[in-house]
């Protein structure tokens, strides 16, 4: 049935339409409020405006009445405005109306009409899937970008939201294992009853869909998370008639929860495959989601464990020592006759304490040297030296103990006069243990050789198996050799005797006693002087312990000294400073961009003038030739000095030292 | 006779430190915390005190300051004792006005002969 409405005060006019069609087809109408009524009540079909009405102004009603889907005929009159009005109508007749050709122009236009209404239709349903897809599209990269669960949610219901128009929708989700989490994304409030209705619904869902189920939700421990769009209104029970879907968020075994949507609208099966499309997206991203939580939370177990297991160490290595020293300054008292006097058995046997208190005391000592260095906290003291007064030292201070056993310690150097950068404690412990390990191994009457010179990297020999630590050095190097004449030591465990609690069998190592941390320590303490520790040894010849240390102000060693910087500033995280009096200094600049460290050029004024911002920095490189160096070494090192939280950990290093110029002057290092 | 005061919670260590000291021939004064030595440094004015860090209620640090400060006690002497070796607490006891510095574990003569360079053998006093 085609519905005509007729806008006319002239009843010939309305006799004459009425005539053409039917009469229950057409109404008529004069007022305008009334007439866009009828347009979005009636949705009639054609309009037939009378071009001689004198209560309305056609052409701004004309206009108004195109945007709906409806033909207008024009009735021409013989007013003059009629003219105008023709612009906006889609057809016109003249007066007097022929009926046959009302009719027939009635008829053509309305065939006009229901293929561009089908048209549009098909262009309105095309633009709605479009719209759907590009949600669909924006939505999975959305979802790529996230690992994080909420997040992720939140995209997902988003993109349902925007592609589908729900009215209301309930997404169950796990928090954490045991945190169960309602979802309500709502257009409006929501009343207390519909609340409780949806938690139910929920929970059965949950029970229904798990044939068993993890976990049990109850109404006590489901969390309720409510986003309402406008409070203008609220949904109770009827919501629930709408047309609804539901679909659950899961991979393969896993379930992460559910989701369900309700809208007045029916859902189409279209609406159907967007929606399961969307849900399945997330499925993916959440399941990575969960894996990067677990990694995350096993990281930090692990770290924490760690961190323990040193504090552990060095609380315990503290608390031994104390009680330690007690027993040690007793026996002291006892052997110094001061208590009174004693036999030949008594002092035996107190000097056998003695001598165990003390080994017992090096070997917490190397407990705790193990976990600071394990846990990066070793404090170091590099400075320039020469290493021979301190082998003179570590020969001199064992040869009491040589002695005992008739050994001889013999020293050759090769008389090279190099510098190394070096923590002069750190490397006497390391030669004391090689040449304690040494007169262990060399039997009664055995001579012990130790013996310095300066190799290339390239000359190095070395066994395979000490490769990896060996092949990284480049440039020259000061060697120290300590050879004792023992029982040596067989080549499938070379390697071995840096191990950490390493005793190798049937070697006199448990015989003699020892931590079993000496050799680990040492290698740790080369390792953080650019340089290396290895073995070579002859089965009942004897063993030849090496190490090497770069040479400092060696133009073969600055990429050492640059990869000192570097790891020093890394482990730090903080600002390199870089002062600069006159040239741009590129070779510097380059290396720390290279290695994406932070730095910041000062002119050493500023510096000086604005002491607050030495707090910040790590490492201060100073162009090491500019006049005014020594004024604000001192300078910055009083500073440093005031500042407690500053003190040990502001190195200032010279330029020089990082280009491999050689400079009279010497470095300067805290 | 010279006065020492011997500050330190663990007795163990005080009771030796005692009897080395009083065989080279010094009068020893023994405190087992912080508030104590404090109170015994200010009534028996002892010529030299040997403290530790690490104590319940008032620590080292604090005791060598206050005493320091004072221009009453700020001419004795005083050696640290303690476990901690690191560069940080050197810097501490040094600008408390700590005389010496010894870590332990210590040797009992290293104590004695530390003793004599501030006050003398006791044999010639």
């Amino acid at each position: 049935m085609t519905k005509f409405l007729l806008i006319s005060e002239d009843s010939e006019k309305e006799k004459v339409v009425k005539e053409v069609f039917h009469a229950d087809e057409v109404i008529t109408c004069t007022e305008e409020t009334m007439i866009f009524d009828i347009l979005k009540v009636e949705e009639p079909d054609i309009i037939l405006v009378d071009g001689d009405i004198e209560s309305l102004d056609l052409k701004p009603l004309c206009r108004k009445i195109k945007q709906f889907p409806v033909v207008i005929l024009l009735i021409l009159g013989n007013k003059e405005h009629n003219k105008d009005v023709t612009h906006n109508v889609n057809l016109f007749i003249k007066t007097p109306i022929d009926k046959k050709l009302l009719s027939a122009t009635v008829d053509s236009s309305l065939r006009t009409r229901q293929s561009l209404l089908k048209m549009a239709k098909s262009n309105q349903e095309l633009a709605a899937s479009l719209y759907q897809l590009n949600v669909l599209y924006n939505t999975s990269s959305q979802l790529a970008g996230s690992l994080d669960k909420d997040k992720l949610i939140q995209i997902m219901i988003e993109g349902i939201e925007k592609s589908l128009n729900f009215e209301l929708s309930c997404t169950l989700i796990f928090r954490s294992e045991r945190e169960p989490v309602l979802i309500i994304n709502s257009l409006y409030k929501i009343s207390d009853r519909l609340l409780e209705a949806l938690k139910l619904r929920a929970i059965l869902s949950y029970k229904s869909l798990l044939s068993d189920p993890p976990f049990d939700i109850k109404i006590g421990n489901l969390k309720i998370e409510k986003n309402i769009k406008h409070n203008i209104q609220e949904y109770d029970f009827s919501i629930l008639r709408f047309d609804n879907m539901f679909a659950p968020i899961s991979l393969n075994d896993e379930f992460f929860g559910f989701t369900e949507i309700y809208r007045e609208k029916p859902f189409s099966t279209e609406d159907a495959t967007v929606f399961q499309t969307l849900v399945q997206q997330v499925t993916i991203p959440l399941q990575s989601a969960s894996f990067t939580q677990e990694l995350k939370a096993t990281n930090r177990k692990l770290q924490k464990l760690e961190r323990l297991k040193s504090e552990f160490i060095s609380i315990v290595s503290h608390e031994l020592r104390t009680p330690l020293t007690a027993i040690k300054n007793a026996m002291d008292i006892i052997l110094s006759g001061k208590a009174g006097e004693m036999t030949e058995n008594i002092e035996k046997f107190v000097s056998m304490g003695k001598r165990n208190a003390i080994r017992l005391s090096g070997i917490i000592n190397d407990l705790l040297d193990i976990s600071k260095i394990e846990a990066g906290k070793m404090d170091f003291k590099f400075e320039l030296m020469h290493v021979e007064p301190v082998i003179e030292y570590v020969k001199t201070n064992l040869t009491e103990v040589a002695k005992e056993k008739n050994l001889t310690i013999n020293y050759v150097s090769s008389g090279e006069d190099v510098e190394v950068y070096a923590d002069s404690n750190r490397l006497e412990q390391v030669l004391t243990n090689l040449v304690s390990n040494a007169i262990k191994f060399t039997p009664e009457a055995g001579e012990i050789e130790i013996s310095s010179k300066v190799v290339n990297a390239r000359e190095l020999q070395y066994d395979n198996c000490f490769e990896e630590d060996i092949k990284k050095l480049q440039g020259n190097y000061l060697q120290v050799c300590v050879e004792d004449h023992g029982i040596g030591i067989e080549r499938k465990d070379l390697n071995h005797v840096f191990d950490k609690f390493a005793q190798i069998e049937n070697s006199l190592s448990r015989k003699v006693g020892g931590s079993g941390l000496g050799l680990p320590i040492a290698r740790q303490l080369m390792e953080s002087h650019n340089g290396a520790i290895w073995c070579d040894s002859e089965i009942n010849k004897g063993s030849k312990f090496y190490f090497v240390i770069p040479i400092a102000n060696d133009k073969s060693n600055f990429t050492m000294i640059r990869k000192q910087l570097v790891q020093k500033a890394r482990s730090n995280g903080t600002t390199v400073a870089v002062i600069k009096i006159k040239s741009t200094n590129e070779v510097i600049e380059n290396l720390l961009k290279e290695n994406n460290l932070l730095s910041k050029t000062y002119m050493a004024n500023s510096l000086i003038e604005h002491e607050g911002i030495m707090t910040t920095l790590t490492i201060i490189l100073m162009e090491g030739d500019i006049p005014s160096a020594e004024f604000l070494k001192k300078k910055i090192d009083s500073v440093v000095a005031e500042k407690e939280d500053l003190y040990g950990k502001c190195d200032i290093m010279y330029s020089y030292e990082i280009e491999g110029d050689t400079h009279e002057k010497d470095s300067y290092s805290r | 006779m010279k006065k020492i005061l011997i500050v330190d919670d663990e007795q163990d260590i005080v009771e030796s430190l005692k009897f080395v000291l009083e065989v080279s021939g010094f009068v020893c004064y023994t405190a087992f915390n912080g508030e104590d030595g404090l109170k015994l440094a200010k009534e028996i004015m002892p010529d030299l005190i040997i403290l530790d860090v690490m104590m319940p209620k008032i620590n080292g640090y604090k005791i060598s300051r206050l005493l320091k400060y004072d221009a009453k006690y700020k001419d004795i002497p005083i050696i640290m004792v303690t476990a901690r070796s690191q560069l940080e607490d050197k810097a501490i006891g040094e600008e408390t006005g700590v005389n010496e510095y010894i870590t332990k574990p210590f040797e009992l003569d290293q104590i004695v002969s530390k003793v004599e360079e501030y006050l003398g053998k006791a044999e010639e006093n």
